[in-house]
């Protein structure tokens, strides 16, 4: 399903969408209304089993109720959410999840160790399969050696990697990552990724939330961007690219020199100080420009070409201004 | 710099409602609560009132009149456990109870004391004068020294009242009670008079009252404390009860700060997503709570055992079925608080409140017996009253397990209340 949607037109269904058992997480029609504020109008994608997928939006887009609703903890007022074609309102459906909350949900009073137990207890491990699950995950998560400190004298990186732990020791299938990388250093960025890159290659379907638009871009198969409680865009980057801004690249010219006026065919931005236009065909378009500036008596110092990113495409399609 | 650190610090003050609230609103709220409590004792419609019972083992004129006169008494209540094997007829009831039946109520703790008229055994009392003994318990230590003189008061009235029914003129000696008592109004004046004006209580064991002139006229009352006596210290035992109540509700409320503290970090919503339900989470709670409840009880009188003399050792069937009981009832009552405050700083405060109003009102800071009947009443309605009742029948009135059931019964329903409650407050963590 590689659909994207325009802020001004719905966005299109899978064709898919009546054989929901092939998916691991499918959200089907999902309505949420807190008061007067809409926060879920009708979203709706799926999940490969061992897809990694993005899900972004700018603030107050429904991300957070999205991922509540998915993990249970919301009750949507219209809609279904199914994992691997079965409602997580049957019992023992949400088993196969896990949910990495963006809080650092940890008890800060125990150890390392002792959060793993706990939650692993939780999650129904027991005796051996406990012991074998919690000695993987500090393995995973790289901290062996400091097993028996107490997570509250751990680093912020270390503090996610435990709490990411806790979440996965059960084996889901589906994981749930709100913001997992929040307030890390790219080092440990950088680890959580390996980490997820390793459960991904085990089969784990993983859906995450991020403001990074980097690491969707880099470390996600596909994105699903969300706004005003909908899907408006879901696909790979270049899908993305392709159907919101197209292939063209930016070129930023930087000159000097007694210009008599613009050279034709660019304009001047301001803000970046640099004359930009935009080309399908960089080989056989860029030595024509170059030419233009030229003409007007421009001395060229720098040039870029840019190819589009996500963080075009995001813009693109939910718009400049700040939300709440 | 002074100037912003103020102004800085007056701003986040003015902008933090709960803060302003603690600062501002809680100490008037206090004070109320405290001046309800201690202050409608000026009142005189509830003035606390000493609830005794009276034995007339040996009647006689003197005895029946002096029943009637303390009866009269604004300041006594006479028992109704009494009165209810009569239908109210105070001189029959009265003359019905026997010492024994009169020092069980005192030891049940059904009245503050009795006041027992028996045929006396010393040859050399006045003919016809009875014994008369008040039969304390000292866990009210007000109400024998105030009878002891109301009951003197009683008897020198009635002596007063006869000899003048019976020989207006004559001012010789009657019964055998000196001249001196004869003559009520004076004597009584007098006595009253110098003790008032000094302002003191009037009470037995007063200087003013037991000088030598005085001592000879008046009636004599032994005072008899049928519980507190034998024991090493009894004191402790009485307030150990309360002291430990009242934190035991602090501690429970701090402890279930932290389901709160899981709703704040999201910790909530994880173990909401494992195999955890919400009806495990908060009997996983009550049931640690209570636990820990138990031992800080069992440590206190351990301690308290040890080191001042409370024994533990022959009482520990009724302490072990209180403090399990009372642990329940406050770990239910702490995770109600916290299931229905939205932060820990609001559960913080409202449990302060709760609890100093609690303990103020149930007799953990100032026994109940000090306050006035409105207000013990209402203090009933508080959970440690019943908590303290239970405590002090094992401990004090060295009641058996039977003798308990009612607090039991009571904090048993409470702490099923409390925990239903807090369920009901835990369903808008379930689906928000």
């Amino acid at each position: 399903m590689n659909v994207l949607a325009t802020p001004e037109l719905p966005a299109i269904q899978s064709t898919q969408q009546n054989d929901h058992s092939i998916f691991a997480l499918s959200v089907v029609d999902l309505w949420k209304k807190y008061g007067d504020h809409q926060a879920l109008s009708g979203t709706s994608f799926d999940v490969k089993p061992g897809e990694r997928l993005a899900l972004l939006g700018p603030n107050g887009a429904g991300k957070t109720t999205l991922i509540r609703s998915m993990c249970g903890r919301v009750r949507p007022d219209r809609g279904e959410i199914l994992l691997f074609g079965k409602s997580i309102r049957e019992p023992n459906v949400l088993q196969s999840m896990g949910v990495i909350p963006q809080d650092l949900a940890i008890y800060a009073d125990l150890t390392a160790q002792e959060n793993l137990e706990c939650f692993g207890q939780l999650h129904g491990l027991r005796s051996r399969k406990l012991r074998e699950r919690v000695k993987w995950a500090l393995r995973w998560i790289g901290l062996e050696d400091r097993a028996r400190d107490l997570t509250k004298n751990f680093s912020g990186g270390m503090k996610r990697r435990v709490n990411i732990a806790c979440g996965v020791l059960h084996r889901p299938q589906i994981l749930l990552l709100d913001e997992p990388t929040v307030g890390v250093d790219p080092q440990s960025r950088q680890r959580i990724f390996e980490m997820l890159d390793e459960l991904s290659q085990e089969g784990t379907s993983i859906v995450l939330t991020t403001h990074h638009l980097d690491e969707a871009e880099t470390r996600c198969d596909r994105i699903v961007i969300v706004d005003h409680g909908k899907v408006v865009a879901d696909g790979t980057i270049d899908q993305l690219i392709e159907q919101t801004i197209g292939v063209q690249r930016e070129v930023a010219i930087e000159a000097t020199g007694l210009m008599v006026a613009a050279p034709p065919g660019l304009r001047w931005d301001a803000t970046r100080q640099r004359f930009l236009c935009y080309v399908e065909n960089v080989a056989d378009e860029l030595p024509g420009i170059l030419e233009r500036v030229q003409s007007v008596g421009g001395v060229i110092t720098d040039m870029e070409v840019h190819q589009p990113d996500l963080h075009h495409v995001f813009l693109y399609l939910t718009g400049r201004e700040l939300r709440e | 710099m002074i100037w912003t650190v103020m102004q800085t610090s007056w701003r986040r003050l003015k902008n933090n409602r709960s803060e302003l609230f603690l600062t501002f609103v809680v100490p008037v709220i206090f004070f109320s609560i405290f001046a309800l409590i201690f202050g409608s004792r000026d009142s005189s419609s509830s003035t606390p009132k000493i609830k005794v019972a009276i034995a007339n083992a040996h009647p006689s004129e003197l005895s029946n009149k002096a029943v009637l006169l303390l009866g009269e008494q604004k300041s006594l209540r006479i028992s109704e456990h009494a009165n209810s094997t009569k239908a109210g007829d105070s001189k029959t009831t009265v003359a019905t109870l026997d010492r024994a039946t009169a020092e069980d109520l005192v030891r049940r703790g059904m009245v503050s004391a009795a006041i027992v008229f028996s045929k006396p055994t010393d040859q050399a009392l006045p003919n016809n004068a009875p014994k008369i003994e008040i039969l304390t318990d000292s866990f009210d230590q007000v109400a024998s020294q105030v009878l002891a003189a109301i009951v003197q008061k009683a008897m020198l009235t009635a002596t007063a009242e006869i000899a003048k029914s019976s020989n207006p003129i004559n001012g010789s000696a009657m019964n055998g009670i000196p001249n001196a008592a004869m003559q009520p109004v004076d004597v009584q004046h007098a006595l009253y008079t110098r003790a008032n004006s000094s302002g003191s209580a009037i009470t037995p064991s007063n200087p003013l009252i037991q000088s030598p002139d005085t001592m000879s006229m008046l009636p004599q009352v032994a005072v008899v404390d049928v519980i507190g006596g034998k024991k090493t210290n009894p004191v402790v035992a009485m307030y150990a009860a309360g002291i430990a109540v009242m934190f035991l509700l602090f501690s429970a409320t701090t402890a279930s700060g932290s389901l709160l503290e899981e709703r704040e970090n999201s910790t909530l919503d994880r173990l909401l997503c494992s195999r955890l339900t919400m009806d495990q989470l908060l009997l996983g709670k009550w049931a640690f709570l209570t636990a820990i409840g138990a031992t800080q009880l069992t440590l206190m009188f351990v301690w308290g055992s040890l080191v001042f003399g409370i024994d533990l050792l022959h009482h520990l069937e009724g302490f072990a079925a209180m403090t399990l009981v009372t642990s329940g009832a406050a770990s239910s009552f702490a995770l109600m608080l916290a299931a229905l405050c939205k932060t820990r700083m609001q559960l913080g405060w409202v449990s302060t409140i709760v609890i100093l109003s609690m303990s103020a009102l149930g007799g953990s800071m100032v026994p109940r017996y000090l306050m006035s009947e409105t207000i013990q009443r209402a203090g009933l309605l508080t959970f440690n009253a019943w908590a303290l009742e239970g405590f002090n029948k094992v401990f004090w009135r060295e009641m058996p397990l039977t003798e308990i059931g009612t607090e039991l019964a009571v904090l048993t329903v409470c702490g099923f209340g409390f925990i239903v409650a807090a369920r009901v407050f835990a369903i808008r963590w379930e689906r928000s």
